[in-house]
């Protein structure tokens, strides 16, 4: 939230997680070419560069894959999730040295265009068995510069949230078209049972996490309340909810989040205006109900951002009576001031 | 097969062309008829922008010229 664009939105967190990335990576690429010279000697400083850079990218894109469902079983791992766009810039980097090695080690001998010859030097398109896997790659690495260079607050805002989280759910496609590229390679180049092993365990992993996180959103989504005699959705108990924390329920298909405030009750739509991160997982920090996501404020008594800011989201009417917190099912406009409701 | 590569990779090239130049205007010029924020930002951002600006030029120079319309 600022009146400009900065580089990156560092703070000394972001830092720290950064400096982690950075570590972590140099780390496996030292382990990855002493492990490899030692117990594959006969290979190229190229191929041990194709293959360190391609694992650890591959290795990244599984970690950026999980963080989601595993922030949405576990709001501990929120603060990996702030930082999963860096993540995702560092992955895109080392499958852009993966890519930009392969292209010159393979394909920029020949009289061809290197392109034209990923495309052209396996002509064997309809085989399972053999079927060009670099062009899968080069897909995969297409998507991820696109999602990798639209990683800033100013296309999320100028290409319109939807579009962006559109093209940034091609990482799944990407996803796809890396293990069917590392499959068929392993497969084609030279057999390995080890990488072929690692990559079904990966996508157990990560497919398995997104069923569980799927499931226990579902039950938020389909738990059934009671209304009272005007309509008005029971949903909990007063003391059910924790000061400057919120509680999440699915009203009329939208998810409401019920946030405490000094002992008084405000409930906002649960989706925030920048990146669509869940309101109602974060906490209200001066005052302002802050995005676990990125940090974007909301105030909780009308659903708007603190001035100079212009982010609304819809606000609900709330009552209590004996204990129990009742909501108006229908939205008021966003930004549309209520009083809180005292416990 | 050949003919349907040359073809894919023609019109890979060229949208990256046109990108390539939709990026040098918008990045120098048109962004900040877009985006205000981008007139206090620092020439490094814009740097930043260029290759996301090459990728998805389409949605920006559809919004910019919308921009322009209501403008006028």
């Amino acid at each position: 939230m600022g009146l400009d664009y900065k580089f990156v939105l560092w703070n000394k967190h972001k830092k720290t997680y950064d400096k982690f990335i950075a570590l972590g990576m140099v780390l496996y690429l030292i382990l990855f070419f002493v492990l490899t010279l030692v117990t594959n000697a006969e290979l190229t400083v190229e191929t041990i560069i194709i293959r360190a850079f391609g694992s650890l990218a591959i290795i990244v894109l599984h970690i950026i894959l999980i963080i989601g469902p595993l922030t949405r079983l576990n709001p501990k791992y929120l603060p990996i999730l702030y930082n999963r766009r860096h993540l995702g810039v560092s992955m895109f980097l080392a499958a852009l040295v993966h890519g930009l090695f392969s292209i010159i080690n393979f394909h920029t001998l020949g009289d061809k265009n290197p392109i034209v010859s990923i495309f052209t030097s396996n002509m064997d398109y309809g085989s399972l068995h053999n079927f060009p896997f670099q062009v899968l790659g080069f897909f995969a690495l297409l998507i991820l510069f696109v999602m990798a260079s639209t990683s800033h607050d100013f296309f999320l805002k100028n290409l319109s949230p939807k579009i962006w989280k559109q093209l940034h759910m091609l990482v799944y496609l990407a996803y796809a078209l890396v293990i069917l590229h590392v499959f068929l390679g392993a497969f084609q180049q030279e057999t390995s049972l080890f990488t072929i092993g690692i990559l079904i365990l990966g996508f157990l992993m990560i497919s398995g996490l997104h069923v569980i996180a799927a499931f226990k959103e579902g039950k938020i989504d389909s738990a059934k309340g009671e209304l009272d005699s005007n309509g008005w959705l029971k949903v909990c108990y007063t003391d059910e909810i924790e000061e400057s924390r919120a509680k999440i329920f699915t009203v009329k298909n939208e998810r409401v989040a019920i946030f405490k405030n000094e002992d008084k009750l405000s409930a906002i739509h649960n989706v925030c205006k920048h990146q669509g991160g869940p309101l109602g997982e974060g906490k209200i920090v001066d005052g302002c109900i802050t995005c676990p996501w990125h940090g974007y404020q909301y105030l909780p008594h009308n659903g708007q951002s603190p001035p100079p800011f212009t982010e609304k989201v819809n606000t609900y009417e709330l009552k209590v009576l004996e204990g129990i917190v009742y909501i108006n099912p229908d939205a008021m406009a966003e930004g549309t001031e209520v009083a809180p409701i005292v416990c | 097969m050949e003919l349907i590569i040359n073809v894919f990779l023609i019109v890979l090239g060229l949208y990256f062309g046109l990108g390539l130049i939709f990026g040098l205007y918008f990045v120098f010029i048109g962004g900040t008829k877009l985006d205000s924020f981008l007139k206090d930002s620092k020439k490094i951002v814009r740097l930043l922008l260029f290759p996301g600006v090459i990728a998805t030029w389409p949605f920006l120079l559809r919004k910019l010229l919308n921009t322009e319309q209501d403008d006028s």
